[in-house]
Parts: structure tokens; sequence; C-alpha cells
């Protein structure tokens, strides 16, 4: 059971990025990006050990963290084929970033500073995935939370910079609120925050409320509005955080609490899921922000994930999660290299590259047509592998709006194949750019940028995760992805996912439409209302922002103001009625002491009748208030 | 006599820097310095002697101090009685570490040092008797006696509405004390010292034969109305307060509850009255307008101690003498007072958002975050107490550091607002670095000791069998709302473009504010680290006081 092994590799693991958070920040700005990519290179062959060791889900720390009373509360860390196949992921995709940063980050000074968040990042996002309870997962889970808030305002010279680190750490805390209270609603349930025994159906609304965790980082419907924001970040950051891993912690999440989820729960979640899918789908439509097209299409995956989760197809999302990573972290980073070497970001200043950037032209369509679902890709697979677990997740269903699911779903991923045909017309193809300018300006990006570009788009081919480039059934990753493998109970027959023989042909055909609409369809004019909607990602933060942030800004104000007004104004005038009352009371004995006098018997007589209430009877009583009465009086005169 | 130590060392240390000739000014810092380092010393040996397992009072020191024998008409003894348990222990070793960081950040005060010191380590002295007495006389008389030192501590070296802050703060304190002040002849008017009266009527010869036995005896006989009234001794001693047994049948505070004054059981009106005067220490909403204006006015270093350590004695107080005594109140309404706890930190919470001064942010986030402190407490749970007591000294940790964080622009530029700064990160990169952790460790983040504060007293108001769970629900508002005034906060000051209110040429190179000095840095970064600490190993604090709770939940248990 316990392993020295495992307990060693796990403790590497966890201590590496977090002694380099430290010791990355204290090295000078010629050996910090090194140390950090040693850290994580050996982080990447230390859980690709721990993969190899890997077979069941095992628990191999198990700590006691602190102690009341008779109840104790453990810290533990255990280990499973999914979450340490994205461990090994998240290290690999980390260490591509970090080569590619080397090049990317032209001031030196600030490489300190950017490669020890990383590598915070690094310590936090293994700990969420080897977390073996609720506690754990949620202190690493907002870790990570504090790695996204510094990088994405890595750069807080930029106001817009900081803005956006803000906001993603708030609408994180939103969703994480309510996960908190989920996982408290939990512990009252079961009396166990650990996993291995959270593996029975809990009420509806504890499940959803653990679901707000991943609506929060998971920038689901309708938290969504970080993550665009979230591109004011350095792009590397955005492949490594926003685009593959950290976002994706949500998904991991909702794998990780899957049995807790109610058939009602797991509806909303697929609901949620679909919705967030064609939200981010419209409103990459008609972005001019080569960053921003991407983030929203992350959105739309994400949602695409969220809805595999729903629809009981637990495997398929976190595939998904799999394949998706690589390729989106190719595109990101081949997005960084055009914009490094352009300095801007709008897409409408580009175009012609293709013939100046042919290597990051051909990776980089290459993750795009992966990311859209074409055939002999990675993305083909996974996407097929959702559709296909939604329609028959549908086909059980006793109603039949159930299909609705799928059929979004299935149109989401033809929207998918549109925008970045758009994307890459718009970037690579015609004159635009090249026109009017000196020839020799444009050039590849050096290898440090292109290399880890190109591996990604290796990365995306079908082979790596299955032999069929039609299907995955039965290939090794869906069966490393089970959820036997996360150890949780089988409810239900697994169904394989069985997808309907027309499901491939249809979707294959919906690629190429939405390829062909995506080349041949031009924008229309900007101040169209679709076009407006889907660059404001159809009016939520406007939304979002007139029912909850105004709102709590002036309440805030006007308790503020209530607070000096009301609360302290009645303090002081109790104050200032004293006062009068002194200055009333000597009046009355200045002129009338008649009065004063009368007064002083009608309130003895008062105090009298109170204090008759509260006596006993008893004399003694009396005589033993009269004593420590007397006794105050000597303490005060002495 | 350990325990007398770390009162009476401070006490000794004001008299002597009262005295000292004026020849000698430059040493009354080194004095108070030398004297909170010893008491720090003081209650670090306390801790070696620490049994955490125990659930009773220990270390304790009893010397009898006055009783005044009435002849047959009974007697009251008031006994100069110190002790700790595991639910004082970690305010002692907090207060020790706090008072000590007052006098360091102290070091800058140039105007009548004699004074300053000498009410400084009398205050030190009295807060000490405070969390060490266990006689309620003697409780109170430290309580009332703290009061001096603060109300010329604010008044004398504070801000320009310092005379009105000073003034208010002492009002509405000694409005507390009076309603404190009644409980208590009440309590000793209702409440025997069963070993005196079991020497009084003979039942034992000497102290050393008072056993349990004895005890059960005496309470049984004056449960039956066989002890004479004149043989029956009254007392303030925590110890016997605590105990139903030895509450006279048909005394005003009798558990069976017979007067009702106002319409009101007695007991439940007295449970209000000390629970108000505590709640304007912790403060509650709607108590707390002293505290905003007490910080504003208050110099950096009595900010500090204020914040840091004066709070908790209302914490300290709801339970040891409103919960501890009148368990009843307590129980019955549990929910009106966690209403009153989420009050507070949804309201502290907001109102924190809606300033503009640093300091009084800083003041409103202790609103909020002192309402944990009720919450957990009036879960009457496990997790909920211990997290109260856990979130106290976090709180005081960390409160201490957000003041000497608004303290160090202050000092530098004479002006709080936040609205004054901009990229302050720029000019003054440790500072940023620091205020950044301090944030973060306040708003909650794992890892530091204030997000295990709200873990746990949230985690007992949920599992509280008195509590319905929205009541929770509403409490992590607090959570969303301390990022958002925090974090804004960061952002509105040290992010962006530098830029100074009070520089016309606002260059990064050219800024005039320094950043910290060494003095700053250490005090600041070890702030950090007991935070860190205390988070990351929070059986530190668990463990001492985990044992005391559990005995002192049975008195809830006779539901």
């Amino acid at each position: 059971m316990d392993d020295p092994l495992e307990i060693a590799l796990i403790t590497l693991i966890l201590l590496l990025p977090f002694a380099g958070f430290f010791g990355v920040r204290m090295s000078s700005q010629r050996w910090a990006g090194l140390l950090a990519m040693v850290l994580t290179g050996l982080g990447l062959v230390l859980s690709f050990s721990l993969l190899r060791i890997t077979t069941v889900p095992m628990v191999p720390i198990l700590a006691e963290w602190l102690r009341l009373f008779d109840t104790p509360f453990f810290v533990g860390f255990r280990h499973d084929r999914p979450s340490v196949m994205i461990l090994v992921l998240a290290h690999f995709v980390a260490l591509l970033v970090q080569i590619y940063s080397l090049s990317y980050l032209e001031n030196q000074a600030e490489r300190p500073r950017y490669f020890s968040y990383l590598q915070l990042f690094v310590g936090a996002m293994a700990g969420i995935l080897l977390a073996s309870n609720l506690i754990v997962l949620y202190g690493f889970w907002e870790l990570v939370g504090l790695a996204s808030y510094l990088l994405i305002g890595f750069w807080y010279h930029k106001p817009e910079a900081a803005r956006a680190a803000q906001k993603a750490f708030l609408y994180n805390r939103i969703g994480d609120v309510g996960f908190l209270i989920g996982i408290l609603l939990t512990y009252r349930l079961f009396g166990t925050f650990e996993f291995a025994l959270l593996n029975k159906e809990a009420p509806t609304l504890v499940g959803l409320l653990l679901f707000m965790g991943c609506i929060g980082k998971s920038a689901q419907f309708p938290l969504i509005g970080w993550l665009p924001d979230a591109m004011e970040g350095p792009t590397p950051v955005s492949a490594l955080l926003h685009a593959a891993t950290m976002v994706a912690a949500g998904i991991f999440l909702l794998a990780r609490i899957h049995p807790l989820l109610s058939p009602d729960a797991l509806v909303v979640v697929a609901l949620i899921g679909t919705l967030t899918a064609l939200w981010g789908g419209f409103s990459a439509l008609f972005q001019n922000d080569i960053k921003k097209v991407l983030a929203f299409s992350t959105v739309s995956q994400l949602g695409l994930m969220v809805a595999a989760m729903g629809t009981n197809n637990v495997t398929g999302g976190l595939f998904h999660l799999l394949t998706h990573a690589f390729f989106k972290a190719g595109l990101f980073l081949g997005a960084g290299a055009i914009i490094h070497a352009l300095h801007t970001q709008d897409m409408r200043q580009m175009g012609g590259l293709r013939q100046r950037m042919p290597i990051t032209f051909w990776s980089y369509v290459i993750c795009a047509a992966s990311l859209a679902g074409v055939p002999l890709l990675s993305g083909f697979l996974s996407k097929e592998n959702i559709l296909g677990g939604a329609f028959s997740w549908a086909s059980e269903q006793a109603n039949p709006l159930a299909f609705l699911i799928p059929v979004a779903l299935l149109f989401t991923s033809g929207l998918t194949a549109l925008y970045m045909t758009r994307q890459v017309r718009m970037v690579f193809l015609g004159e635009g750019y090249l026109s009017g300018k000196p020839e020799n300006q444009l050039h590849e990006p050096n290898w440090l940028l292109l290399g880890p570009v190109v591996l990604l788009a290796i990365f995306s081919a079908w082979f790596w995760f299955a032999l069929n480039p039609l299907s995955a059934q039965g290939s090794w990753v869906e069966s490393w992805l089970s959820v036997t493998n996360l150890g949780h109970p089988i409810t239900a027959p697994e169904t394989g996912h069985a997808a309907p023989i027309w499901l491939a042909p249809v979707s294959i055909l919906l690629v190429l439409l939405g390829g062909w609409f995506g080349f041949r369809l031009r924008d229309p004019t900007p101040n169209r209302l679709v076009v407006r909607a889907s660059v404001r990602y159809g009016f939520l933060d406007e939304f979002l922002t007139w029912l909850v942030v105004l709102p709590i800004r002036r309440l805030a104000n006007w308790l503020h103001r209530a607070d000096i007004r009301v609360v302290d104004g009645l303090v002081n005038s109790t104050g200032i009625g004293t006062v009068v009352g002194a200055h009333l009371a000597y009046a009355l004995d200045r002129y009338g002491v008649d009065g004063l006098v009368n007064g002083g018997a009608w309130v003895a007589g008062r105090l009298g009748k109170l204090t008759r209430s509260v006596q006993s009877g008893r004399v003694q009583s009396y005589i033993t208030a009269a004593v420590v009465g007397l006794l105050l009086l000597i303490w005060l005169i002495l | 006599m350990l325990l007398s130590l770390l009162i009476f060392l401070p006490l000794l240390g004001s008299l002597v820097v009262a005295l000292l000739p004026s020849s000698q000014r430059g040493q009354f810092r080194w004095i108070a310095l030398g004297i909170t380092a010893a008491n720090l010393l003081v209650s670090g040996l306390v801790y070696t002697a620490f049994d955490q397992t125990q659930t009773d009072y220990q270390i304790g020191q009893q010397i009898d101090w006055i009783t005044l024998s009435l002849g047959n008409l009974g007697s009251v003894s008031i006994d100069y009685l110190v002790g700790i348990d595991g639910m004082s222990f970690p305010l002692i070793l907090l207060t020790t570490v706090v008072m000590l960081v007052g006098v360091i950040s102290s070091w800058t005060i140039r105007e009548r040092q004699r004074a300053y010191f000498s009410l400084y380590l009398l205050l030190t002295g009295t807060v000490m008797g405070c969390f060490l007495a266990l006689d309620f006389f003697l409780f109170f008389l430290f309580f009332e006696f703290m009061l001096l030192p603060m109300y010329f501590l604010i008044g004398l070296w504070g801000g320009p509405r310092r005379e009105y802050a000073s003034l208010k703060f002492f009002l509405y304190t000694l409005f507390g004390s009076v309603l404190i002040l009644l409980v208590m002849i009440g309590l000793s008017m209702s409440v025997m010292d069963p070993v005196s009266t079991a020497l009084a009527t003979g039942l034992i010869n000497g102290l050393e034969q008072a056993d349990t036995n004895v005890i059960r005896l005496i309470q049984a006989q004056l449960a039956n109305g066989q002890i004479d009234p004149a043989r029956i001794v009254h007392t303030f001693d925590f110890r016997y307060l605590a105990d139903g047994g030895n509450y006279l049948p048909s005394s005003f505070l009798s558990l069976s509850g017979e007067t009702f004054p106002l319409g009101i059981p007695a007991r439940m009106l007295a449970f209000w009255a000390v629970f108000l005067g505590f709640a304007i220490k912790l403060p509650i909403v709607p108590l707390h307008t002293w505290l905003p204006d007490a910080h504003v006015e208050a110099p950096t270093p009595v900010s500090v101690v204020l914040a840091g350590v004066l709070l908790k004695i209302g914490g300290y107080g709801f339970l040891r003498i409103a919960w501890g005594f009148f368990p009843d109140g307590g129980a019955e309404y549990a929910r009106v007072l966690a209403g009153l706890g989420v009050l507070s930190i949804v309201y502290g919470g907001l109102n924190a958002l809606a300033q503009n001064d640093i300091k009084k942010m800083i003041a409103y986030s202790s609103v909020s975050h002192m309402g944990f402190v009720l919450l957990g407490i009036a879960s009457l749970t496990a997790e909920g107490i211990n997290g109260a007591i856990y979130q106290m000294v976090s709180h005081g940790i960390l409160s201490a550091m957000l003041f000497l964080i608004a303290g160090v622009i202050y000092d530098r530029t004479h002006d709080r607002r936040i609205d004054s700064y901009r990229g302050l990160n720029h000019a003054m990169p440790q500072y940023a670095t620091l205020t950044a952790v301090a944030f973060f460790a306040s708003l909650g983040l794992p890892g530091f000791s204030g997000f295990v504060g709200e873990l746990f007293t949230l985690m007992g108001s949920m599992q509280s069998a008195w509590l319905p769970g929205w009541q929770t629900a509403l409490a992590t508002l607090g959570i969303v709302l301390a990022a958002g005034y925090f974090l804004w906060t960061l952002q509105r000051m040290f992010f962006g473009p530098y830029w100074n209110r009070h520089e016309t040429n606002s260059t990064p190179g050219t800024s005039s504010l320094a950043d910290l000095t060494p003095r700053e840095r250490w005090l600041l970064i070890p702030l950090g680290l007991f935070s860190l600490i205390l988070g990351l190993f929070p059986n530190l604090i668990f463990n001492l006081s985990s044992a005391a709770v559990s005995e002192w939940l049975k008195r809830f248990l006779v539901e």
C-alpha cells in the first residue's frame, strides 16, 4: 500500500515547483529560465515515472493535518491513471511554454518573476490533480487562481492587465464560493472529504454547488467574461493556463466528483455546457483579435467537455481535455509567434503570412483543423466521442427534447470550423500585411518559438491516441481514461458510446460546410447588431455588470452612507441627547428645586418599582448587593 | 507565578518608565521593548509547561484577596486568581507577539515618550490580566483599566479627530462595561463557592478535603435548601460561575429562571447584557461605529494593538462569560446570534468595499472578519468554536500586518486615501509585495491562516444542528467581498503607471517615496511568515484549544 517509490515521486512532483517558485524568483536573470525548465523537465520525467507505475487508484499519502479533539482532518494525495495523464500533459505543455518564453520574453529583467510564477502554477496544478480530498483540492484550486492572477497581471503597469487579473480572480471567487458551500454540505452529508469515500449520489443542490467551482474555473456560462480578458497576459501564459491546463481543472473536478452528481444535476451540467459551447462559438465568429478568437474557441470547447460530463461521458470529456490541450496550446503559441513578429493582435492588419512563415502556417493549420474536427487529427476523435456519447445519452432520456443537446453540440462543431477557417484566411491568406511593405522584414520565428509549435502540431495527429483514425473506441486512451480508473463505481453499464452510424459523415459534412463558409463569407459591417453581439459575447458582461456589479457597489456606497448617518448618527445623537439632557437637568435644578425634588421622588418611585421586580425577596441578597456595591465604591475611590 | 509575571512585568515597567528621570528619555522605548520581549519569553515558557490534553484551567495561581464575612448573611470572596486553559492560551500567545510588534512599530514616536511607553506598558499588563484572570471581579478590573491607557493613547498621539474618536471609544466601551458590571453583580449574588461553603458549613475541615464528592454533596444540599444562608460564600470565581450546580435556587439568575424583569427571563436578559457588552468590543454590527473612527485616528502601533488584541477580548468574553455562564442563552438564540455574525460579515465587507481611506477599509474588513468569530461561536460545534479561536489569532496577526502596511504609506505622505496613489509597485516594490502577501492572506488564500479560520468557522456553522444552512451560504458572501475590496485596493494603489498626488513629477526614478526601511521590513516579514506557518500547520493552535473546547461544549449537550 505505502509504496515508498510512489510517496517519493508524488512528494517530489509537488515540492519541486514550490521550491522553484522561491528559487527561480531569487536566481539571476540569466539562469532563471534555465532553472525553471530543468525543474519542469524533472517534473515531467517524474510524472512519467509515476504514470508507469500507476494502475489502480491509490492514496499513498494520507497524513493528519489537524485534529479537533477526536475529529481528524487529513491531507492526502492520490494517483490514478487519468489524473497522472493530465499531470504529464501539464508538465509537458509547461515545459514547451517555458522553452518558448525564453525567446518570447524580450525583457530579461522580467524573467525571474515570470518563470517563478509559472513554477507556482505547475505546483498548484499538480496539487489539484493529485489531491485525495476536497479540502486539499480546494486549497490548490485557489493557488491556481493566484498563479493565474499573477500571470494575467504580469504586465501590471498596463491598467487593462491589472483589471483583467482582478476580474479573473473575482469571477473565480464567485464560482469558488458556491464550490466551498458545496464542499461543506458534502462534509455535512457524508462526514468525509475523501474522494475515495464520496461515491454515492448527493442531493442535486449539492452537486450543482460543487459544479459552480467548474463554472468559475472553466469559464462556463455565465462566468465566461474573465477568460477573454485574461488574454491581457503574455501569450505563452494564455497557452498554458487559459487554454491547455488551468481552465481544464474544472473539467477534471467534474470527473472527480462525478458520482456525487444526481441525474437532475447532470442535466443542468449538460445544459450549461451546451449553452457555453454555443455562446463561445458564436462569440468567436466576428472577433478581430487573434487571441480573442482562440479564447472564445476555448470557452466553446470547454463547454463541449462539460456537456460530455453532463451526458455521463466522463471519458469523452477527459479525452477532449487531453487532445484539446495539445492543439490549443499549439494555436496560442503559433499566434504568439505571429504577434511577436508583427507587433499587432488585430487580424485585419494581417494576411498573406503563409509565404513568409510557411512552417508556422502549416503547424497552425494542422492545429486549427484538429480543433475544427477534421478527420485524421486528434480533435476529430475526441469530438466524435463526445457527440456519440451525447446522442446515446439523449436516446436514453425520457424527454425527446434531450436530443437538442447533441444537436446543438453538433452545430457548435460546424461553427468551430467556420471561425477557425475565417481566422486562418485573415491571418495567412490573401495579401494584407505584405502589401506595400519591404520584402525581407518578415520571416519565420527562431526555433525556440517554432519548435514547440511544430511539436504540438505533431501531437495533434490521430495515431498518438488511437490507431483507427475515425474512432477512438477501444483505444488505449479510452481505457486509460475510463471511470474505473478514476475509482468511480460503475453505475450503468458503459455503453461504449456507440455513435450512430451517420454521425461521422454528418459531422465531417458540417465541418466542410463551416470551412467553406469561413473561407467564402466576409464579415458584415462592424456596427451590425450580430457583429457587436458576437464581439461583446452576447453583452454578457454588460448584463452582469448591470445585474450584479453595479448594484453591489451602489449598495456598498449606500450602506456606507447609512453607516455614517444612521448607525453612527444614532450613536452621536445619543451622545448629544445625553448632553442636552444634562443641560435640561441643570436648568431644572436651577429654576425649580421643587420640581427636582418631586421629579426625584417620582424617579425613585419608578426605580423602586423596577427593582422590586428584580428581587427575590431575600434579605441577604440585598445585603450582598449592597456590600458588593460598597466594595465597588471603595475600589472607585481608592 | 509565570502567569503573574505576564501581568506584573509590564505594570512594573509602566511604573519604572513613569518614575525614571527625563534624562533617561532614550531608555523608555528600550525598557518597553525589553519587557514585551520578556513577556514573549515567559509565554514561551508557559507553552512548554502547558498540558494540551488537560481540559481544565492550569498553571494557575490563587491568592485570597478580599473575603468579607457578613455575619449571618453569608459572605463574599474575591480572589486574585489567574490561570489558563486552551481557550485563553492561544490569545495570550497572540497578545505577547502583537505587543512586541507594537513596541517596535512605536520606535519612531517622538512626542512625550515617557507617557506613551508608560501607558503602553500599562495597556499590555491590563490586557494580559483580562485573558488571565479567572475571577470575574479581577477580570472586570483589568477590563475597565484597559480603557484608560487606550483612551490616552488615541487621544494624545492620534490624528486630527483624536478627541472625538477616543471619547467615542471610551464611552462606547464604558457603556458595555456597565452592562457587564450589572451581570457580574447578579452572578455573584446567585452563585456560591462550593469549597468555601463546605468549609463554612463544617462539611470539611480543610481545603485538601474538597474533592468532587464533597462538591456534589454541597451542591445537593444547596439545591434542597439545606444550607444556612448565613454560611453561603458568594463568589466571582469563573470555575464556579460556569457550573450550574452552584447557582442558588430561587436567586436572581437561578437556572430555573423564576424572575422576569421586563417580561424576559432574567438569565436571558443577563445573557444579552453581557453579549452586548462584549459585542461592542468585538465589534458586532450595529455596535461597530467606534471602530473605524478609533482606527483612523489612532497612531499605527495603537491601531495594531487595538485590532490585533483588544477586539479579541470581545470574542474571549463571549466564550468565557456570555456563552460560558449562560449556555441556555447561547443555545436559545443561536440563530439570532449567528445572524448577527452573518450581518457583520456581509455589512462589514460591503462597507469596506465603499472606502477610499485604506485604514477605514482595513477597519471594516476587521468587522467582517470578526463576524466569522461570532458565527463560529454561535454554531456550538467543535469546528466552529475552535475555528473562532483560530480566526481570532489569525486576524490578530493579519490585522497587525495590515495596519502596519497602512502606517507605512501614512508615515511617508500623511495621506491614507487610496485614490492618491497609482502604480506604487514601481516606486516601492518590496512594499507592494508584502502588501500583496497580507491582502491575499487576509482574503483567505489557502496556505495562509485566514483561510483556515474562515474554513473552520464556516464548516462549524454548516455542521451545526442549531443553524440553518442558508446562514452559512450567506456568510460566504463575505469571502467574495473580501476578494473584492482587497484586490480592488491592490489594483488601484499598486498597479498601472506610477502616480502620486503629492508629486508633480511622478516618475518612478525620481519618486520621493522610499521603499521599506529595515525596521518596517522586519516587522512585516515575520508576521507574514507567522500567518503562513499557522496556515500550513493549523494544529499549532487547534492542539492547544481543542481539548478545552470539547469540554466547554459539553454544557450544550443537555438538550
